[in-house]
């Protein structure tokens, strides 16, 4: 299936979005390994972090078929601004309540994302968007249980859960924002409707959240034209360490 | 969670496949029930091959070694406890690829003696675990798809399957 040149060069910005998403959070959520709060929870970060790093390169390869592009050289030697990611996932890693909040943000949006884009025309993204959509019914769950008992744990708990929603949350409209590109994509039947898809996710979120008895701020002003134009100061340092090993040797066959 | 800080233990079953028992593969601490269960997905069956989990909270397993099913069953049984239904689980070998406790069946009885001796098979087991059905939770059908079906479509690697050459630094050698 070939797409028109104006469609692919659409499609490769906005599954890098994609990608970049993913690859950042779980770059994160890996920070966890030998440090989560219990055993279990150390080897069920530690596969939310595999599965989100597995998804972008499931995108990064849909990628690779529309532009010919390396998922290894895009990863690990991209300058940071050059990344696409959004800001939600830029963010450090935080406590677990923190943790936990951006990564049930994050699934619930990626639930109601991956379900549209199931119904994709063109049908690689469909397929693969099916696929991804399994495995972050499981991540969603499991988010969503430690929402729930953060919210009505301890008042440190709850404490530290106010303070991860009032960062969180504005980011959520970042995220949720169209890239300059995706009218197109939404034309051709390739992409959902970005306006029902933020209206779906902030319905769902907010009612659960809401739920639990938090007051939520306003969205952060999202830049004009390009909303993901500009990274935070996060993501250098963050892609420093993340491409320091690769960095180190560009050239070795396997490490 | 305790006084001391541990949250409550809870026993994992889990089926490697619809033709097979369930089998008892190791434990998870958790909160509550529906934290146990995602917590025994993540730790037993991120990797291929799972079709279904049971759990039960640790206070509802009753055990028996080979000596103590003896014993029991050479000792005039008491009848005092209401009849309740418990999952029977078997070790019948001590060899490492067959020794975990597997379901066999369940029986109902009062209390565990009369259960022991209602299940236990003439020859007698290595051990035996009797498992209060009513504290049993499991996976649901409906989660398969997304906790046990993801793991079949992966390659995972060996470490065989990295080209990597291992050569010693001098210095290792020397070292000590």
């Amino acid at each position: 299936m070939t797409l028109a040149p104006e469609l692919s060069a659409a499609l490769v910005e906005r599954l890098t979005a994609f990608a970049d998403d993913e690859l950042v959070l779980g770059h994160h959520q890996a920070g966890w390994t030998g440090h989560a709060p219990l055993l279990e929870e150390d080897i069920a970060i530690a596969n939310v972090a595999q599965d989100e790093i597995g998804h972008a390169v499931a995108w990064l390869e849909l990628r690779a078929a529309l532009d010919g592009s390396d998922p290894d050289r895009l990863v690990f030697f991209r300058a940071a601004s050059d990344y696409r990611s959004a800001w939600l996932s830029e963010q450090p890693r935080g406590d677990w309540a923190f943790t936990m909040l951006r990564q049930y943000l994050f699934d619930a949006y990626e639930a109601e994302l991956l379900a549209r884009l199931s119904a994709s025309s063109y049908r690689p993204l469909a397929d693969t968007a099916a696929k991804v959509a399994r495995e972050e019914l499981f991540h969603l769950r499991h988010s969503r249980l430690w929402v729930e008992r953060l919210a009505h744990g301890t008042d440190e708990s709850r404490d530290r859960l106010v303070s991860a929603v009032a960062v969180a949350w504005p980011l959520m409209a970042q995220l949720l924002a169209p890239l300059p590109q995706d009218a197109a994509l939404e034309a051709a039947g390739i992409t959902y409707s970005s306006r029902d898809l933020e209206e779906s996710v902030v319905a769902a979120t907010s009612a659960e959240l809401v739920r639990h008895g938090f007051a939520l701020p306003p969205f952060a002003p999202v830049p004009a034209g390009d909303p993901r134009a500009l990274r935070t100061e996060h993501l250098a340092p963050t892609l420093l360490v993340m491409q320091s090993v690769a960095r180190s040797d560009a050239d070795a066959q396997a490490w | 969670m305790t006084v001391d800080g541990q949250l409550p233990r809870w026993e994992v079953f889990k089926q490697d496949a619809s033709s097979k028992a369930h089998a008892a593969v190791g434990s998870v601490h958790a909160a509550d029930a529906e934290h146990a269960l995602l917590m025994a997905r993540s730790v037993f069956a991120r990797r291929p091959s799972a079709v279904s989990l049971w759990l039960a909270p640790r206070w509802a397993v009753h055990e028996f070694t080979r000596e103590q099913l003896a014993e029991a069953l050479a000792t005039p049984g008491t009848q005092l406890a209401a009849p309740m239904r418990y999952r029977v689980f078997i070790k019948s070998s001590d060899r490492r690829s067959m020794a975990a406790y597997e379901h066999r069946g369940e029986v109902v009885a009062s209390g565990t003696s009369a259960a022991l001796r209602a299940a236990t098979p003439d020859e007698l087991p290595l051990g035996m675990w009797l498992v209060e059905d009513a504290a049993v939770i499991a996976s649901a059908p409906a989660d398969a798809e997304a906790w046990f079906a993801p793991a079949s479509d992966k390659r995972y690697k060996q470490q065989s399957e990295y080209a990597v050459s291992v050569k010693r630094h001098p210095a290792t050698r020397e070292g000590t």
